[in-house]
């Protein structure tokens, strides 16, 4: 009985400050921003309650809709930018010689860098005058392609999913090459014995048995893309004319720049709910495909 | 012959790939040792004289001094916490049975899943309320607690894989259960505990947001933070930029260039994780 006691005064002191911390910095914030979202907050002073007005008014604000779509184009940009290089790398990197692993650390790597140098090199990378883009299609004679990559409203959007298909095609690789090593080697033998190489091995063999692995990719994509904001912000602040703006910096220039926190909460709720929206279908989607 | 041609056009393909993702890199720190003569009349060559002016002159004119030792302040305090209750939670959600057990992995799991952005607004107004802007602690809890989830399930897939029998021999030596954890289980899980310590350090490094919105007070910037201020104020002199951002991604690529596999696979695991 003593025994249990102190067994159980020590499972409480143990996950007290984990849970504590946990709870208090990830999980309270959701609750506590949508019921910050029921007011009209200059943050000081006192908070008016205002019922479904902020609600209402992120619905029909027609920037955070676009802005919606401007994360849906980072999303499908990352889903066939991020997974055909990564698979297409995997296939080419399946021997672990030197030049393979080199290939391997070059392509991994700009996940270690901070994401703010991200921005501002990619930054001055599509500048129009010393960018190295317009540069070089001026070297090729295709001076009437060069552009202002970023503040041109019909390309910047794409312009600025590149530095992020860049940042992160590591980690795909690293998890198709994975699980192109994981293919039973009987398998493989088998279809040599059968006469299947090349591109029949690969369509018979290897993609059919890496399907499940590039499901999961897709959704880690979909999540991934959905928390895209440094890059953004550095690159564009969302501008010009709010062309580049994605959810986040909408949220950030609507709270933190006009002083307006119940309607930044209504819109960090929004937020919430549209990623748990958008994880949940693609989760059920790749469930059903499975079956 | 079909094969050998095969061959070089894949390895002459992955090269120029793999020199396209470096080459934003290398263009900084190349760009970083030049004047901003030598920068705007040939921005792409390699630097004509390797000069270090660049360097002492963002460390001085930025204060760079100071954001790199709020960088070291912040990033090891909340690595030292997270790999510490992160194990310390793992030990406890690897080792004993209690009722909440599969609710708090579940519990934990969930934060996988809340973009860290929409917690903005009210983490800035909560600890506004408690007067903890502008503090280190600003970065450090939240921090913390947003790697948790992560630190806390790759430990516990390490230790649920340690043998009990040590254990065992503990307990009948009348060791207690603090003593099984500081000696035993704690030591036993260097591997993964250790790949924990690098992602986090690598994560809170490069941080930016959380910084952005929790410090304004500059003698608390860090790195990142101070780099994208940094920028709107010196935009035209680039190679001070460069130097600067150059002084900010040394320490992550050294980390890079040591622990590369274990990056890798601890990154891999925290993304599938989640």
């Amino acid at each position: 009985m003593q025994a249990n006691l102190k067994l159980k005064g020590l499972l409480v002191i143990t996950l007290l400050p984990a849970l504590l911390l946990y709870s208090f910095f990830v999980i309270i914030p959701i609750f506590w921003s949508s019921y910050y979202g029921f007011f009209e907050w200059s943050g000081l002073g006192e908070a008016t309650y205002i019922g479904f007005q902020n609600y209402m008014e992120v619905i029909q604000s027609s920037v955070f809709w676009r802005s919606f779509k401007n994360n849906m184009i980072i999303v499908a940009a990352s889903v066939f930018g991020q997974v055909p290089i990564a698979l297409a790398l995997a296939l080419m990197l399946r021997k672990r010689n030197w030049f393979q692993k080199v290939v391997r650390s070059a392509v991994f790597l700009p996940m270690v860098i901070s994401t703010v140098v991200v921005g501002l090199i990619w930054g001055y990378i599509y500048d129009p005058e010393l960018g190295v883009i317009n540069a070089v299609l001026r070297a090729v004679g295709l001076e009437s392609w060069t552009k202002s990559w970023l503040s041109d409203p019909s390309v910047n959007m794409y312009a600025v999913a590149v530095p992020i298909i860049w940042n992160y095609i590591g980690p795909y690789l690293i998890i198709f090459i994975a699980a192109i090593q994981n293919i039973p080697s009987e398998m493989e033998e088998a279809a040599m014995i059968d006469g299947a190489s090349g591109w029949k091995k690969l369509i018979y063999i290897i993609l059919p048995n890496m399907w499940t692995t590039i499901k999961v990719a897709v959704v880690l994509c979909i999540s991934g893309s959905l928390k895209a904001f440094d890059q953004v912000f550095v690159m564009t602040g969302g501008g010009p004319a709010e062309s580049t703006e994605i959810l986040a910096t909408y949220m950030y220039n609507n709270t933190f720049l006009v002083y307006r926190y119940g309607y930044g909460s209504a819109v960090s709720t929004m937020i919430i709910i549209l990623s748990l929206i958008l994880i949940g279908i693609s989760q059920l989607l790749m469930r059903r495909k499975n079956g | 012959m079909k094969k050998r041609w095969f061959h070089l056009i894949k390895v002459t393909f992955l090269s120029i790939f793999s020199l396209m993702m470096i080459y934003p890199l290398y263009w900084l720190i190349t760009s970083s040792f030049k004047s901003n003569e030598e920068f705007f009349a040939e921005p792409y060559a390699f630097p004509t004289s390797i000069s270090w002016g660049n360097f002492t002159r963002a460390w001085e004119v930025a204060d760079l001094g100071t954001a790199m030792i709020n960088s070291v302040i912040v990033t090891v305090s909340a690595t030292a916490l997270t790999v510490f209750l992160g194990a310390l939670t793992a030990y406890v959600l690897s080792r004993f049975t209690f009722r909440l057990k599969a609710f708090l992995m579940v519990f934990f799991l969930l934060g996988m899943l809340i973009p860290i952005h929409s917690t903005l607004v009210p983490l800035f107004t909560m600890m506004n309320q408690v007067g903890l802007l502008d503090t280190y602690w600003a970065l450090i809890l939240p921090y913390t607690a947003f790697e948790l989830p992560i630190a806390i399930f790759l430990t516990v897939a390490y230790m649920s894989s340690i043998p009990k029998d040590l254990e065992e021999a503990a307990v009948i030596d009348g060791t207690g259960y603090w003593g099984i954890f500081f000696r035993i289980m704690l030591p036993l899980s260097v591997p993964a505990l250790s790949t924990v310590a690098i992602l986090s350090f690598l994560r809170y490094w490069n941080e930016f947001v959380f910084a952005l919105v929790f410090i304004n007070d500059n003698s608390l910037k860090t790195l990142p933070l101070s780099l994208s201020i940094f920028s709107d104020g010196f935009s035209t002199d680039y190679a001070l930029t460069m130097a600067a951002m150059t002084i900010a991604v040394i320490p992550t690529i050294i980390m890079y260039l040591l622990f590369q596999e274990q990056i890798m696979k601890g990154m891999v695991a925290g993304s599938v994780k989640g």
